[in-house]
């Protein structure tokens, strides 16, 4: 696809987004939240966050008062993955927004991170394998960082390096991540920890041993993985966006030109398995917004991995202001 | 006066069983609802298509030899005959009969 036709696409897809607002914005009333923190990704890779102060004010209204935030906005049960989601994007957010009421609901998501961590670094929520949630706040931490927040800022580190710590050592020999119960095939959970947790601190300070080479075998196995069509996980819409972001990201901090091809046969297997509008979670589906969302993020983190240096393409994660 | 007698169970036919060989699966739609339809070494189950939690299709989930279905999205596991689960939410499972060589199910 042509740069062109690339950019018609994201624009036609960014303004049904924008029509579907009543199912995915807190200022209509509760929402899922995780489909929240999907929506609110999509205006900031589309550059529109600072049109949507009230939909952030919105976030903060519903956090609850240990810092966390639930599934369902409109419940009072903090849960970590999705607190992870929400606090990364409030934080990203208002690296634009600069709103005292955002900044206050940061450090309260830090204290709520601090406060749920497990001895040996992980972080628990009952929905979701431990490796796979463990990547999400530590990913938080690495924008908390990056973007020099300095509450509790020593806690944080420490708490981010055993984060780090706990995935590292539970790689695999052969590169991936696995978890039993949740990601036999570990597809998912292996594009989740290497962009989401593990490659920042290359952008960063490098101040975790392993981190290099451990993305680098976690990228050669998901190559591995993909399909000759170009999907992962038995044509798996939802994987094979996260296989394909996460090695844009992931290749380009290595500078690994080798697997470029895999990526572009990741993307044209997306572009030809989308609905007329949006995507859903495998071929022939209807369209969902939580998918379409991560559609329209891939394209446009392929937009700038395609035209932009690695600086661009890193922003794009939030790792670099 | 309001009777308390349980509703009477409708039964509807879904398929043949001939359509749904054991390792086979089907999904069928009735009422508006999907249901996912498994055959394990020749016992049939149904169970509700849509993960309870993001709403995966369980039809293309992975089966076990325990009577379990996986989601193909997050791995959350059921009992293909409860619909329990050790995850924050149960799926819904409906009680099937084999009458005449069709597969009847009731919601």
């Amino acid at each position: 696809m042509n740069r062109q036709n690339m950019n018609t696409l994201i624009k036609d897809e960014y303004a049904f987004f924008l029509r579907e607002r009543n199912n995915w914005s807190l200022t209509v009333g509760p929402q899922d939240l995780e489909l929240v923190a999907h929506a609110l990704r999509v205006l900031l890779h589309a550059r529109t966050t600072p049109d949507f102060l009230d939909d952030y004010r919105a976030l903060v209204a519903c956090q609850n008062e240990d810092g966390g935030w639930s599934p369902l906005s409109s419940d009072t049960e903090s849960t970590v993955w999705v607190s992870a989601f929400c606090g990364l994007m409030l934080i990203r957010g208002n690296r634009l927004l600069r709103h005292a009421q955002l900044t206050q609901s940061v450090q309260q998501a830090i204290d709520y991170f601090l406060d749920t961590q497990h001895q040996d670094g992980r972080w628990v929520d009952p929905a979701w394998a431990d490796l796979d949630t463990t990547s999400h706040p530590v990913s938080f931490f690495n924008v908390v960082m990056a973007l020099g927040e300095t509450h509790r800022q020593q806690e944080v580190r420490h708490a981010w390096q055993q984060g780090m710590r706990f995935i590292i050592d539970n790689q695999s020999p052969d590169g991936g991540w696995y978890d039993d119960e949740f990601h036999p095939s570990g597809v998912e959970i292996t594009a989740h920890l290497i962009q989401d947790a593990l490659v920042a601190d290359l952008v960063l300070d490098q101040q975790v041993s392993g981190v290099r080479e451990a993305c680098a075998k976690g990228a050669a196995r998901l190559c591995d993985w993909q399909a000759q069509a170009g999907s992962w996980d038995e044509e798996n819409v939802d994987h094979t966006m996260d296989c394909t972001r996460s090695l844009m990201l992931v290749t380009h901090i290595l500078q690994d030109s080798h697997k470029r091809e895999t990526i572009v046969r990741g993307l044209s297997w997306i572009l030809d398995n989308k609905n007329d509008r949006g995507w859903g979670d495998f071929p022939g589906m209807e369209t969902n917004l939580e998918r379409t969302c991560d559609g329209i993020d891939t394209l446009l983190k392929y937009q700038a991995y395609s035209n932009s240096g690695t600086h661009e393409v890193v922003k794009l994660w939030g790792y670099l202001p | 006066m309001p009777s308390h007698a349980p509703a009477k169970s409708v039964w509807q036919a879904v398929c043949q069983v001939d359509e749904l060989p054991p390792g086979e699966r089907k999904l069928v739609t009735l009422n508006g609802v999907e249901i996912a339809l498994f055959n394990i070494d020749g016992a049939v189950f149904a169970i509700n298509n849509r993960c309870p939690h993001r709403k995966g299709p369980l039809i293309r989930g992975y089966t076990d030899r325990e009577g379990g279905i996986k989601c193909p999205m997050h791995g959350w596991r059921f009992d293909l005959r409860t619909g329990q689960s050790r995850r924050p939410a149960q799926a819904t499972t409906y009680r099937i009969k084999i009458e005449a060589g069709t597969v009847c199910l009731t919601l």
